[in-house]
């Protein structure tokens, strides 16, 4: 059986050329789902000299819309004039399914809401986490809510996400898939990993274990933006303690931000400079460098939605030494980590924990690039996304996608329909006078659509031609693999099958 | 009624010629054409109106000044009409048409409104009836000279805008997408070499992507004509 496929419109305001997880997500998994015969495009504001229509690798079409930038490469929300360029875009590149990313992205709020308006299936990914109690919060979450009320289906990163998400939304839980991200295997080899040529036939030697002296140094790595939430203050407490209590060991630390001069003050008063190495801010491509020069890495982090870093640092064969907190107890499997409460004395004993059972050779880290790569693969997460549009698309059956309870909140259907009744009393719900609100928004949405048709007609819009699409991948075993992962929602970590 | 939406007529007077031109003229039939004259006759004597009243104000300021009135001949015994085909004669049709009543409805007009006023809105006027109904943008391909494009001015007074670019400066032809107001429109663009914008083909009519792929594929069959397997990927760009 030919697999459906489908034009999926990806919106976001992150996208590159500026760096980001939430940038290089979209861009793998675009990618792979090329590669599984679906057409995808990516809509984003313009930068600087990044106008227009683009293509990337693999046919890969970006839409750079030219709108003002205001904060942190977020555009202004300017709730409708996004609307008669995304019709046009939409029309002219017959798109089925929306999919937006970034809960702090205008425009993909935007995009999907005009999305619905225009009877798109929509798909929200929520890259991270958010507080409850301050003022910005409460209004994202709002607005979030606002959103996700009338959303198809969603996807967040990790479980903790995920929690967070449906309360901050008050989403139906199983309308919340989760898809973890994941790491370009080629991209973080260890050192002296075997070059891929040798692999194609026969069997690979072991790996040898790097045995450790008692006297050889061990270098702990850290590698994060240096801010509150990064966990910056409890490095800068912890290093002292961890440098006193065990001698030949030092830290690498890449990173920048406003938290870089607590460091460089503690550095002084202890008069550590020659065992703690202070790089700055360095480029995405140059992490593998700085990580493979070191044999622990260590995340002292205070809030992380996923934490693609620490699966960077695992492929890179490195020891992991992270904090409780948020998705990262998800990522990795126990052997490859130690975890360490949020607070100074625990991340002493960890890291000293670490240490030791590094010197005693307890840990085979030359194994973990392969254990991680069979579990964190783009082309695994592009297989997950595409069940998730078969399901929202009535390709699969709602019995199917949503397991044994088949019924919604109000014992309605869980696809959501396009009458502008049915999505008002969604909306309604949300408040008692944002519901009111919200409703007037999408009402006035609904007339500008109604303007649009009869100003900028269909027919007037040409479609354009869809780059040579790679043949759909037939996997009929893959789809009941993959039923059966999606099933067991409660393991995030499902091995690679596929090549 | 008397425009259609852009299409496309191609015109080879020679095999190593084209021209391919795009215009929002409908095809001429026979109601098209009795419209047309109808609205050659309205043009003409809207702007004869417009003439008069210009003329009558004319007159009504000169006689105003004490020294223009010896001019005017006052005596009643009408002088014999000059010379037909002469610029005397013209005057003394148009002093004769002043009597009329309809002159004398022009120049009530003319009396009523003031200068400042009447200037610019005859000038506005003329303006209107000079402007072309149609619109028309062409791209004549030469082989082994080069491309000329060419596009119909606003008004029928002016002549028509062309670009001459020679084969050995082009590098190449290709169509390309881009944001216009709220749409994303195709358009044909010919690079040329040493220059920083590229020339953008049909730049008013901005036709639709049917018809900039038929005059890309004919430019180039033409322009390069055996050397046709060198086909660069159209939205390459």
């Amino acid at each position: 059986m030919a697999r459906k496929t489908y034009n999926i419109a990806m919106v976001s305001d992150f996208f590159f050329p500026q760096p980001g997880g939430v940038e290089s997500h979209i861009y793998q998994l675009s990618s792979k789902l090329i590669d599984r015969g679906h057409k995808v495009i990516v809509i984003t504001h313009a930068h600087d000299d990044r106008k227009g229509v683009r293509y990337l690798n693999n046919g890969l079409k970006v839409y750079h819309v030219p709108f003002l930038v205001i904060y942190r490469q977020a555009t202004f929300p300017t709730v409708f004039s996004f609307f008669p360029i995304l019709r046009n875009i939409c029309i002219r590149e017959r798109i089925e399914i929306v999919h937006g990313h970034g809960s702090l992205s205008s425009l993909c709020h935007e995009g999907i809401l005009h999305a619905r308006t225009m009877g798109l299936r929509t798909v929200f990914t929520d890259h991270s986490l958010f507080g409850f109690a301050d003022a910005a919060s409460i209004l994202t979450n709002k607005l979030l809510k606002f959103i996700l009320s009338d959303v198809d289906h969603s996807i967040c990163v990790s479980h903790t996400c995920k929690e967070n998400t449906v309360l901050r939304a008050s989403l139906d839980p199983l309308m919340v898939s989760v898809i973890p991200n994941a790491v370009v295997g080629e991209n973080f080899r260890p050192r002296d990993y075997p070059a891929p040529s040798e692999q194609g036939g026969g069997f690979r030697a072991e790996p040898s274990p790097r045995l450790l002296g008692p006297h050889d140094m061990i270098t702990i790595v850290v590698i994060s933006r240096l801010f509150y939430n990064k966990g910056t203050d409890l490095l800068t407490a912890a290093i002292p303690r961890i440098l006193e209590n065990h001698p030949n060991t030092r830290f690498i630390i890449a990173g920048s931000g406003p938290k870089a001069i607590d460091l460089e003050q503690m550095i002084e008063t202890n008069v550590l400079q020659d065992r703690v190495e202070m790089l700055g801010s360095i480029r995405h491509e140059d992490v593998r460098d700085v990580m493979t020069r070191g044999h622990i890495y260590l995340h002292p982090s205070l809030t992380e939605a996923f934490g693609t870093v620490i699966v960077e640092a695992a492929s890179c064969g490195l020891y992991v030494v992270c904090t409780q907190v948020g998705g990262i107890p998800e990522v990795l499997p126990s052997h490859m980590t130690t975890f360490a409460k949020p607070e100074e004395d625990d991340i002493v004993a960890a890291t000293g924990k670490a240490i030791t059972a590094m010197r005693a050779g307890k840990i085979r880290t030359e194994k973990f690039h392969d254990e991680v790569k069979k579990m964190y693969s783009w082309s695994n997460v592009a297989m997950r996304t595409e069940r998730v549009y078969d399901g929202i698309c009535g390709t699969i059956s709602e019995e199917e996608f949503y397991g044994f309870d088949t019924s919604g909140y109000n014992n309605g259907s869980r696809i959501r329909d396009f009458a502008l009744i049915d999505r008002l009393k969604r909306y309604y719900g949300c408040g008692i006078w944002a519901g009111k609100l919200f409703c007037l928004c999408v009402v006035v949405d609904y007339l500008f659509f109604l303007f649009l048709e009869w100003w900028f007609p269909r027919e007037n819009i040409d479609i354009c031609p869809d780059w040579p699409r790679k043949p759909p991948a037939k996997d009929k075993a893959q789809d009941s693999m993959k039923l059966a992962m999606s099933r067991s929602t409660s393991s995030v970590r499902v091995p690679k099958l596929d090549r | 009624m008397l425009t259609t939406a852009p299409r496309l007529r191609i015109r080879r007077p020679s095999p190593t010629t084209a021209e391919f031109t795009v215009t929002t003229l409908p095809p001429r039939t026979l109601p098209l054409r009795l419209l047309w004259l109808l609205l050659l006759v309205l043009r003409i004597s809207l702007s004869l109106v417009a003439l008069l009243i210009l003329y009558a104000r004319w007159v009504q300021e000169r006689s105003s000044f004490g020294g223009a009135t010896a001019q005017l001949p006052s005596s009643s015994s009408s002088p014999p009409p000059p010379p037909l085909l002469s610029l005397d004669r013209l005057v003394f049709a148009l002093d004769a048409f002043q009597s009329t009543p309809a002159g004398t409805l022009l120049a009530r007009i003319a009396a009523s409104v003031s200068l400042p006023v009447l200037l610019p809105v005859a000038a506005a006027v003329f303006y209107a009836l000079s402007l072309r109904v149609h619109k028309e943008e062409s791209l004549l391909v030469l082989r082994g000279l080069g491309v000329q494009t060419s596009e119909s001015p606003a008004t029928y007074l002016a002549g028509a805008a062309t670009r001459f670019i020679p084969t050995e400066k082009i590098q190449d032809i290709l169509v390309n997408e881009a944001f216009l107001g709220f749409e994303v429109r195709y358009y044909l663009v010919v690079v040329v070499e040493g220059e920083e914008n590229v020339v953008v083909v049909f730049p008013g009519l901005l036709p639709r992507r049917k018809i900039v792929e038929t005059v890309w594929r004919g430019v180039r069959e033409c322009l390069y004509e055996g050397r046709g397997e060198d086909r660069v990927d159209k939205s390459g760009g």
